[in-house]
Formats: structure tokens, C-alpha cells, sequence
């Protein structure tokens, strides 16, 4: 009902040819403004910290809230006892939090859609930082459209280098150039329902929204295509100059979710990125004892660890490139020592589904405790089993070398069984 | 001398195909292993080859099993059951191997009609025949196609434990294609068995021969 509402204000007011001047705006919201436009005002709050109380009346009558005034979201203030009446605020972050609940008054889909999202995971996380409305929408700002403007996308205020890379994309690229149909950050991550697309399957499905027909285009020419898109982050190919690593995800086969940072690990009780990669890090035993823990007899879940190829930052994700500069040379991951198997992590479903990783040490993908333990992660070529190398090299040496030897053995006693089959006849 | 026939037509082009299919399953196998440490052919065509002759070996396989189990020809098969006497049939058949033949004592073993294969063939072949390629076939189908066949995989442990065992046999295997083709030189003349293995006729000493029949 509010939507409608909304709406009919917004479309009004658009019909009207909306002012877009302070000046024009009416007589109780100048009144607000009289005080409000001044430089620099602001008000101490509670933990020490300032909020700033100035707002710019040209741009606030040029945004769409100015239909519903100041006291469209600020119906708690009474004038006549303003500014004597102010009640105390304890911080601006608390403050966001209230004036949060403002929004969600009018804008309820969208709320509704926040709250299922990962930036609201991360603020019930008490994460100091993620995003609430404020954050992304300056409330005496908000202009038609700009939410959805390579310039003006709120995102890169927190993601700037995710932007940067993503601006230099073919995405990117094409958005400037005004293809609408190239994704800005809300085509895949979603506008108010952030997801994390990099947690499962996620990734894969967000790019087939757009490129449907990406798997029978893959099966022509990619063997096991089906597996490849499961194993195989998009930006792992697509991405080309990105680094890769393994992605190990600990999944619990009950639910079959990824799994939450086991509780009574030491391994994870530091934060993500607290145990090295490369050759420091979880040691195959150590990773295959946890397996052991976690599974031990009684245990309400089964846990296993599945495996992922993926690009090692967030910026690399986003570096997208033209189809036809694709990595399409099966050798790149399927070689020894290719430059994806070098950097392993293993990670755990964090506040929303944000995965948090911890560094793996690299040997774990050629460790012969790996056949237990990261069952459900193989490379061919690339992740192999040193022990059955050194039992191929037994059997090649011992098919060939046995029969050499005896071939030998055999020459060298040829008089010797010669002489006995003469003895034979004569006998 | 006499010549029997061992080796019927159906075994002979199952065995032949079976020894190229191996091979090449062996050379696109090392060739998808260690791409980059050997490079016959491009990586997705060693996969793609390896498949296909795969699927061939695997009908071969149901050729071999068929025509065994609709002639009289299964008691090749049969296992020795009696462990003291298969112990005791490898044994002299080893000693041989390792002693005999270098002093020219006769092999203990003599060929009939229902007794192709000497205690260690006889022994190796239900191994191979029976257990190895059978589970190198249904590790090969798995993991030729892992998402069709998840399920399976993940109940079994995973794919790297699908794959072990499948690199395990053919670790087995590459042991196996040389030896047999080294132990088939060592009948009467180096060419013997292998000229058999295209005829289908063995040559036996007449006293032999009066047990073939």
C-alpha cells in the first residue's frame, strides 16, 4: 500500500514538472531549512561523535523525496519544541540503524529484500561497517536513476577496487558505452537483496541469468562441461590474467549447505586469513584429522570438504574479459604445478553466507591423505597423488625391468639349458 | 607334434582388441595424467579418445563374458578352489620361471583343450578378468561422467577416491601389459603363442596332444 502510495506521489510530482530549487520548496520544509542549510552544522552525540545536520536545499528539492517534505520522515520532531527537544543520540551508527526502520515505513519490499540479504547478515553480525540505507542512499540526495548509473552506483563507495576492476570489464565496458543490457553491480548481485555469488553454486546461476545458453555453447567443444561449471568459477576461464586457487568448502552433507566454522577447532578459531597459504597453513594431516573430528562417531552432521577452482581476490572476479580471450587451453589447470594449484584455502559459511577463508597449505592436493579427506575435490593431471606416481614409476621399471632381467638371465644360461635338453634326447 | 585348436575366432578378436584398447587406454591415460610431462596428443583429445575406447573395451568386455558363459569353453575359467593345490600349482610354475627354464627342465605345465592357462595364468586371468577390468570399467563410467553419476561417486567416497582406485588398476595394468607380452615369448619359439593368438592353433608334443583329447 505504501508502494502505491509512493508511487502515485512520485508520478504526480513528475507531472507537476517537480521544482527543483530550495527556494520553490514549500513553506514548512524552508522552514526546516532555514537552520539546516547552514554550513557546517552539526551535533555532538553521545559516544563523541558528530553528526552533520546540513542539507542542501537545492538538492533535496531535487530529489524524489521532497514531495513527502521534511516531515515525511522526520515526523518525530515537533517544531514548536525543535531544536530545544532533540532527544540524545547515542552514535551515528546507531542512528542509521534507527532511521533504518524510517525507510522500511515506506519502501517495505525493499526492506523485506534487505533483510535477506547479506549486508543485514553482516550488520546482526555487529559488523561496524556494512551497509544500511543511509549508506548507499543519502536520504536528502536520492536521485531517479542513480542508483543505476556507472557514475553514481552507490556500490563503489565501499567496493572501489571491485568497481575499478569491474569498470575496465567487458561488463563494464559495454555498460559505458550504453549497452543497458551489460550488468552494473545489481544485475548480478542483486540491488537490495545482496547475495554473495561467489558461496556455492551461486556464481554459475547469477551468470547464466544472462547467458542461457552457456553450457550447450561449453558442451561443444568442453568435455564433462557440467562438472566444469561445478568445479569451476566463470571468472577461473573468464578472467584470464586473474591468479587462481582451490577452494576447499566444508559441507555438511546433512543439510547440504557449506558449513559453519566449526565450534572447538583451534584451526578456525582465529580470523579468516589467520593460517597461511602456499606451503604454511592446514598440513594434510592436520586437515584430515579435522575431518575425523568433525565426523567422529555420534557427530549430528557429516562433514565433507568439496573443492572449487576460483580466482584468489574479489577484483580478480570482476576482471571479466571477452569471450574470445577466454582461457580455453585445458593445460592451464591440468598441468603439474599449474599456477592454480599453488594457493589453496579452505572456507566456512560466514555471517549471510560470506565465505570465510583460511589458508591451506598446497600439498594437501597431492597428499595421499587427500584421497579421505578432500574426496570430493580432483583435478586431473593437475591435483595428483604423488604416492601413486612413485607405485607408476615400481611398475613401469618392474613390467619392463623384470622381463629384461629375465631375458637376460635367460641368454646368459642358454648353454647351460641346452646342454640339459641334449642330456634329455640322448637319455 | 600336433596342432590344436585353442583359440576360437570370438576370443581371438576380442583378445586383440582388447590388447590395442589397453594400450591406448594406457598411452591416453599417461597422456591425460601428465599433460605437460608427455605430450603425444592435445589434452582434450587424449579425454576424448580415452572415453571412446573406453566404451569399446567395456562392450569387448560383455563379448568376452557372453561367450564364455554360453560355452564349455567358462571351465577355462574355473578357479582352483583347493588352496593347498593352486599354492602348490604357482609354485611349480614359479620355480620354473625363475630356475627351470634356465636349466632346460621341461615346463610342468602342458596344454589340452580345457587347460589353456598354467596355475599363474590361470590365477592372474580371473584376477584381471574378473575383478580388475570390471572395476576399472565402472570407475571409468563414473568418472566419465561425474554429475550424472554424483550420487554414486559421493556414496563411494568422492571423486579422488573414484579416481584412485581407477589409477590404482591402471598402475596394475601398466605392470601387467609388458609381463604378458614378455611371457608370451617364452613357448617353444618367441612367436609361438603370438602366431596362435592370430590362427587359433597351438602346437603340443604328441603325449600332450593325447591329453587334448
Amino acid at each position: 500500500m505504501a508502494g502505491i502510495f509512493l508511487a502515485a506521489v512520485l508520478l504526480i510530482a513528475a507531472a507537476a514538472g517537480w521544482s527543483a530549487r530550495a527556494d520553490a520548496l514549500p513553506e514548512g520544509d524552508a522552514h526546516c531549512l532555514s537552520c539546516h542549510q547552514m554550513a557546517g552544522l552539526q551535533m555532538g552525540l553521545a559516544n563523541g561523535e558528530t553528526l552533520s545536520l546540513h542539507i542542501s536545499g537545492d538538492t533535496f528539492a531535487k530529489s524524489v523525496h521532497s514531495p513527502f517534505g521534511c516531515t515525511g520522515c522526520h515526523s518525530d520532531i515537533e517544531p514548536d519544541k525543535h531544536p530545544g527537544d532533540v532527544s540524545v543520540i547515542a552514535g551515528r551508527r546507531t542512528f542509521s540503524i534507527e532511521r533504518a526502520k524510517v525507510c522500511a515505513g515506506c519502501h517495505t519490499d525493499q526492506a523485506a529484500q534487505w533483510n535477506h540479504g547479506v549486508h543485514a547478515a553482516l550488520v546482526r553480525a555487529g559488523n561496524p561497517v556494512a551497509p544500511l540505507c543511509t549508506s548507499c542512499h543519502s536520504p536528502h540526495a536520492v536521485m531517479k536513476g542513480a542508483a543505476e548509473a556507472m557514475d553514481t552506483v552507490p556500490c563503489k563507495a565501499c567496493h572501489g577496487a571491485i568497481f575499478t576492476a569491474y569498470a575496465a570489464s567487458v561488463h563494464g565496458v559495454l555498460r559505458s558505452s550504453g549497452v543497458a543490457q551489460a550488468p552494473l553491480c545489481f544485475g548480478c548481485h542483486g540491488a537490495h537483496d545482496v547475495k554473495v555469488p561467489t558461496a556455492g553454486a551461486g556464481m554459475k546461476d547469477v551468470c547464466f541469468g544472462c547467458h542461457v545458453d552457456a553450457l550447450a555453447k561449453h558442451q561443444q567443444w568442453l568435455p564433462n562441461a557440467q562438472l566444469h561449471f561445478t568445479v569451476v568459477s566463470c571468472p577461473a576461464c573468464h578472467a584470464p590474467k586473474a591468479h587462481r586457487k582451490v577452494d576447499l568448502v566444508l559441507f555438511n552433507s546433512t543439510t547440504r549447505q557449506n558449513a559453519a566454522r566449526p565450534v572447538g577447532v583451534p584451526e578456525f578459531q582465529g580470523p579468516p586469513g589467520s593460517t597461511g597459504a602456499g606451503q604454511t597453513g592446514l598440513d594434510p594431516a592436520t586437515l584430515f584429522n579435522l575431518l575425523r573430528t568433525l565426523n567422529r562417531p555420534g557427530a549430528a552432521n557429516k562433514t565433507s570438504i568439496k573443492g572449487r577452482l576460483d580466482v584468489r581476490t574479489g577484483e580478480e572476479a570482476h576482471e571479466l574479459t571477452p569471450a574470445s580471450e577466454a582461457i580455453s587451453d585445458c593445460n592451464t589447470c591440468h598441468k603439474a604445478g599449474a599456477d592454480a594449484f599453488q594457493s589453496v584455502t579452505i572456507s566456512v559459511a560466514g555471517p549471510g553466507g560470506i565465505p570465510l577463508h583460511y589458508g591451506v597449505s598446497k600439498e594437501v592436493l597431492n597428499s595421499a591423505f587427500s584421497i579421505n579427506s578432500i574426496g570430493g575435490f580432483y583435478a586431473i593431471g593437475g591435483t595428483r597423488i604423488t604416492f601413486l606416481d612413485v607405485l607408476l614409476i615400481l611398475a613401469l621399471l618392474g613390467g619392463f625391468g623384470l622381463p629384461a632381467l629375465h631375458l637376460t638371465a635367460k641368454w646368459l644360461s642358454r648353454r647351460s639349458a641346452s646342454h640339459t635338453h641334449r642330456n634329455e634326447r640322448k637319455g | 607334434m600336433r596342432r590344436i585348436y585353442l583359440h576360437p575366432l570370438p576370443v581371438r578378436i576380442w583378445h586383440w582388441i582388447n590388447a590395442t584398447g589397453f594400450v591406448l587406454l594406457v598411452l591416453t591415460g599417461i597422456q591425460i595424467r601428465y599433460v605437460g610431462l608427455v605430450d603425444f596428443v592435445p589434452f582434450r583429445t587424449a579425454v576424448v579418445l580415452h572415453a571412446w575406447v573406453g566404451f569399446v573395451i567395456i562392450a569387448n568386455f560383455f563379448i568376452w563374458l557372453v561367450f564364455y558363459m554360453f560355452t564349455d569353453k567358462a571351465r577355462l575359467y574355473h578357479p582352483e578352489l583347493n588352496p593347498v593345490e593352486l599354492f602348490r600349482g604357482c609354485l611349480r610354475q614359479t620355480v620354473y620361471y625363475a630356475y627351470g627354464m634356465f636349466k632346460g627342465l621341461p615346463n610342468p605345465f602342458h596344454l589340452s583343450r580345457f587347460r589353456k592357462f598354467n596355475p599363474l595364468q590361470s590365477l592372474t586371468y580371473q584376477i584381471v578378468m574378473l575383478f580388475l577390468v570390471p572395476l576399472q570399467c565402472v570407475t571409468g563410467i563414473l568418472l566419465w561422467d561425474i554429475t550424472r553419476f554424483s550420487k554414486v561417486v559421493d556414496f563411494l567416497g568422492g571423486v579422488r577416491v573414484v579416481d584412485t582406485v581407477h589409477v590404482l588398476i591402471f598402475i596394475i595394468i601398466v605392470f601387467y601389459i609388458p609381463f604378458h607380452a614378455y611371457l608370451a615369448t617364452l613357448g617353444r619359439t618367441p612367436l609361438e603363442h603370438y602366431k596362435a593368438m592370430f590362427t587359433g592353433y597351438e602346437e603340443v608334443d604328441d603325449e600332450e596332444g593325447e591329453e587334448a583329447g
